[in-house]
């Protein structure tokens, strides 16, 4: 009897398609390409503000259309810890860049220039007031909420799993490798158990550490390690099972994706030293994103990753935030990923292939309206930004500011969440940006979203996120 | 299976040594004394340990680092430093945040100090810590512009957790603004003693529109109203006080919260994740950690328990369970085992890649006094991705690569080099290492073949310098690198 892929999903853990085939197969160092009816050619990039970005010093009022500055004004002081950016230190792209809701003139934080240099362009879409219902302040629960992309309950989707790793799951199988984490862990969101999702942090450190006394041997080494991986998925105890697949998918990685360093570093020189230059951990974590992109663009064999993940921590800001002086926590945060993201963005399109890569970043909550001594708390709604090239990306502000006055923030000083189509601050729910992407970028059919990815809550129309719209038009 | 009455055989007294140390080596075994004792005189022996003073030093985080690091290598109490990486990742403070290398020192020294005693006397220590004051912001908090951070972690991470186990909500925002309160003006002097500030202090008469200093209105085991925490005045005494009701918090089957949730961590941390909440709660009922809190009590227990012991089970047993080895662990128990001695004072293996010990832990997702944030490490698969596994492989390699000068492995002080049976010479090397009763018959065939070249060399000549520095050496490695190796 052949075994189905349902079979294969169930028994496969985490890259265990050695434990199915046989260790032969991991001794081919040939992996098909991913499947061309989802993704297709394209990338998606998923970059992730560790610790709450302010989102209201993010994208700010720049004048009081909808009495927008008076209440970002009264929340946000001026003098010593003052956190309030004044209208003339804001990075105001020369586009059209306005509050749907209230035609407010927003600004992005000074340190965010270069992403104002992309929205000039056209190239990127600022989406406000992104949240969910119920909003939790814990970093870690609210961080799991938008990766699992369950904010009230899993609603019998597999829970544990990734909203995009929910996706890979029904396109991808033991044998591929369709997602990179730039990182010593795989992302929450690509989590899942059908497939296989690397943790790199630099390719070129990548390779297997064979000890280099008895070169001859390292054949016998190699079969060795692959078999003993064999065996440990084969007993079915879970832990191994899962080692045993982490542990194939390793070794046979590790002697396809480093030579995407070298080839990176050959043909792309002067691109790699300006992600020296910015000198900046998202400039080089983007950099390496970049490296197999263009691998894998260029059909290097053995790679197939079209979907990443990259992190930038240091936004939990209680204290010491900084308004729009240099040297500035916040001010310092921005500017690295701003820079980096106009780096990447630029590489890209020198690639030609700007079109095909879509970057979606988030954080797992914004923070408190007003703020304290010199920082600020944990929050509810912020803003998102999708970033890809002309043909991929329709640019412009999506989503509304949040209502910032201090009669409509809670009783504990947030904004608060409301799907209510008459209140021109309707709110923006994650899952409607997930499901654009979901929809417009992954092809997905609006059906399978629902069934398998995302599952809208139980309640009330006005208060939560119960009929789903996948068309928030940024995407073409 | 048993309880603690029942006698420990060699396999299990080992895997008690394994699972409370690092290793151990058959000497330690030997000295232990515990083969032939019941789990319940085990777990006394092995509890009886004096703590040992931890004296920090070091100007930078590096020398801070590798002193803990070779006071672990050398410890002969490493039960007393497995207490102390479960508190330091409970109480998560991260130097990357703090960069005060003293300030961490004194913690970690309080955590060697409190590594079995009393745990709520632990969370009112941890409360006044100045590193931890620093980390979760309690220095900024004040009267004026309070600063939840700390409030927050202490309930979500070091007390309550968010929800209990049955998923119904442990505290309401509500709560922590309120814990908030009773943390203002706390700061410290320059020798990290605390100090209260009370010009810094929320006192209900200044800000009468914040309302009563209560926690839980009736909800959580507490009458109507909420319980208050100035029934020991206002001021400093605030601090202890909510300590006090936290520690009196039931969850929604009228459990102990703080009881509950730090044994099933303990319980995960010693044993594996699967433990079943029952398991739990029979620790806490046999310990009565619900109201003595003395942490050696509670080990007692779980050192006793089967839930505790799930882990010794050979693989190909269905009731077998397994936790993977935190890299730490990984590192500490291979260097003890194989009798490896870090070298200079950046602390490197002599060989391979020449990476110091803190370069290799960080590549494997551990440098301890610096977790990836205030909830410290993600335990058990959460280890190991293609990254963090790459890392072991390497650090695996570097061991056996070490061949030069005094620190370097040698295989003559662990074992007979005139052995030529290659199953023997299998089974000398994952004894010396602790894997042997793990590894299945298939995969010692795959260590034999990998020794014989598949049978073409049926003796094995390990005086021969080369064929000890490629086979032996290799079958070092693999076992290093092997799935049995990885978890425990």
């Amino acid at each position: 009897m052949g075994i189905t892929r349902r079979q294969f999903i169930k028994r496969s853990s985490l890259a265990t398609a050695g434990a199915v085939l046989g260790p032969g197969f991991f001794g081919n160092p040939f992996i098909r390409r991913a499947f061309a009816e989802t993704i297709g050619d394209r990338y998606l990039v998923v970059l992730f503000l560790d610790g709450g970005n302010d989102g209201l010093n993010t994208v700010v009022p720049y004048d009081n259309l909808g009495g927008l500055r008076t209440a970002y004004e009264a929340a946000r002081s001026t003098g010593g810890g003052g956190l309030r950016l004044a209208p003339g230190e804001l990075s105001v792209p020369s586009s059209s860049f306005t509050d749907p809701n209230t035609g407010a003139q927003l600004g992005f934080h000074p340190g965010l220039s270069g992403l104002g240099s992309l929205y000039d362009q056209g190239r990127v879409a600022v989406i406000q007031g992104c949240g969910y219902p119920e909003y939790n302040l814990s970093h870690d629960v609210s961080q799991r909420i938008w990766q699992t992309g369950f904010p009230l309950g899993s609603g019998g989707l597999p829970g544990g799993t990734g909203w995009a790793g929910r996706h890979l799951a029904l396109e991808y199988t033991g044998i591929d490798v369709p997602a990179v984490t730039i990182a010593n862990s795989i992302a929450q969101e690509y989590v899942q158990n059908a497939t296989s999702v690397l943790a790199i942090r630099r390719l070129r450190r990548f390779g297997f550490p064979y000890d280099g006394y008895e070169p001859a041997d390292e054949t016998a080494k190699r079969n060795a390690f692959s078999a003993l991986y064999t065996e440990a998925s084969a007993g079915g105890q879970p832990t191994l099972d899962f080692v045993g697949g982490s542990g194939q998918a390793t070794l046979v990685s590790s002697e396809s994706y480093p030579v995407l360093h070298d080839t990176y570093e050959d043909e792309r020189a002067s691109w790699d030293q300006l992600y020296s230059d910015i000198d900046r951990g998202m400039a080089r974590d983007l950099r390496e994103v970049a490296k197999i992109i263009y691998g894998v663009s260029n059909g290097a064999p053995g790679v197939s990753a079209r979907f990443y993940q990259a992190r930038n921590g240091g936004y939990d800001t209680h204290a010491d935030q900084g308004g729009s002086e240099e040297n500035g926590r916040h001010y310092d945060l921005h500017k690295e990923v701003g820079d980096s993201l106009q780096l990447f963005y630029e590489d890209l399109a020198d690639m030609g292939i700007a079109d095909k890569v879509l970057t979606v970043v988030w954080s797992e909550f914004s923070r408190r309206i007003e703020q304290n001594d010199n920082g600020t708390d944990h929050g509810s709604q912020g803003p998102m930004f999708v970033i890809g090239g002309e043909n991929a990306i329709n640019g412009g502000v999506y989503g509304n500011h949040p209502n910032i006055e201090s009669s409509a923030i809670d009783e504990d000083g947030n904004t608060v969440y409301s799907q209510d189509g008459g209140d021109g601050f309707r709110s923006t729910d994650f899952r409607d940006v997930y499901g654009t992407v979901l929809k417009h970028w992954l092809s997905m059919p609006e059906i399978s979203i629902l069934d398998d990815v995302l599952s809208p809550d139980v309640g009330p129309a006005n208060s939560y996120w119960t009929v789903p719209d996948f068309d928030l038009g940024f995407l073409p | 299976m048993g309880d603690e009455n029942t006698v420990l055989t060699e396999p299990m007294a080992r895997h008690m040594l394994r699972r409370t140390g690092f290793g151990p080596t058959q000497k330690e075994l030997d000295r232990s004394g515990i083969v032939g004792l019941t789990r319940g005189q085990a777990a006394d022996e092995l509890l009886g340990f004096k703590i040992k003073k931890f004296r920090p030093g070091g100007r930078d985080f590096d020398k801070l680092h590798n002193k803990w690091l070779k006071f672990m290598l050398k410890t002969r109490f490493p039960l007393q430093q497995k207490l102390v990486l479960f508190l330091h990742d409970h109480f998560s403070t991260a130097f990357s945040t703090v960069r005060d290398v003293k300030l961490m020192g004194f913690q970690i020294k309080l955590l060697h100090s409190m590594a079995k005693g009393n745990f709520k006397d632990l969370v009112k220590a941890i409360n006044k810590n100045a590193a931890m004051m620093d980390f979760l912001d309690t220095i900024r908090n004040r009267k004026d512009v309070p600063n939840e951070n700390y409030a927050r972690e202490l309930m979500e991470l070091f007390t309550l957790g968010v929800r209990d186990f049955a998923g119904i909500d442990n505290y309401a925002q509500e709560d922590i603004v309120q814990i908030a309160r009773a943390f203002t003006g706390w700061n410290f002097e320059d020798n990290g003693d605390p100090e209260f500030r009370d010009f810094q202090h929320d006192f209900m008469i200044d800000y009468p529109e914040r309302g009563p200093k209560v926690l839980f209105d009736g909800t959580h085991g507490f009458p109507p109203g909420g319980v208050s925490f100035t029934t020991s005045g206002e001021g400093a005494a605030e601090i202890d006080v909510v300590i006090d009701i936290l520690f009196q918090h039931t969850d929604s089957e009228g459990k102990n919260t703080v009881a509950r949730r730090t044994a099933s961590r303990l319980l995960e941390y010693f044993a594996h994740p699967d433990v079943a909440m029952s398991a739990a709660d029979d620790v806490v009922t046999v310990s009565g950690f619900d109201t003595n809190w003395d942490i050696a009590a509670l080990c007692r227990a779980i050192f006793v328990h089967d839930a505790f012991f799930k882990t010794a089970i050979p693989p190909d047993d269905p009731e077998a369970k397994k936790s993977v080895k935190w890299p730490i662990d990984y590192v500490v128990s291979t260097m003890r085992l194989l009798k490896m001695k870090p070298k200079g004072r950046e602390a490197y293996i002599n060989g391979g890649s020449f990476t110091p010990l803190l370069d290799q832990l960080q590549n494997m997702g551990q440098v301890i006094m610096d977790p990836p944030s205030v909830f410290g490490w993600n335990w058990e698969t959460a280890w190991l991705s293609s990254s963090t596994l790459l890392s072991r492989y390497n650090f695996a390699r570097d061991i056996v690569a070490a061949r030069e000068g005094g620190k370097r492995l040698r295989p003559e002080k662990l074992m007979d080099l005139n052995i030529t049976n290659p199953g023997t010479i299998v089974d000398t090397v994952t004894d010396l290492l602790g894997v042997t009763d793990q590894l299945s018959s298939a995969e010692r065939d795959v260590l034999i073949d990998y020794l014989t070249d598949n049978g073409s060399n049926p003796t094995i000549d390990l005086l021969d310098e080369d064929v000890r520095n490629t086979k032996l050496h290799g079958l070092f490695a693999l076992v290093m690198q092997s799935p049995a190796y990885q978890v425990h």
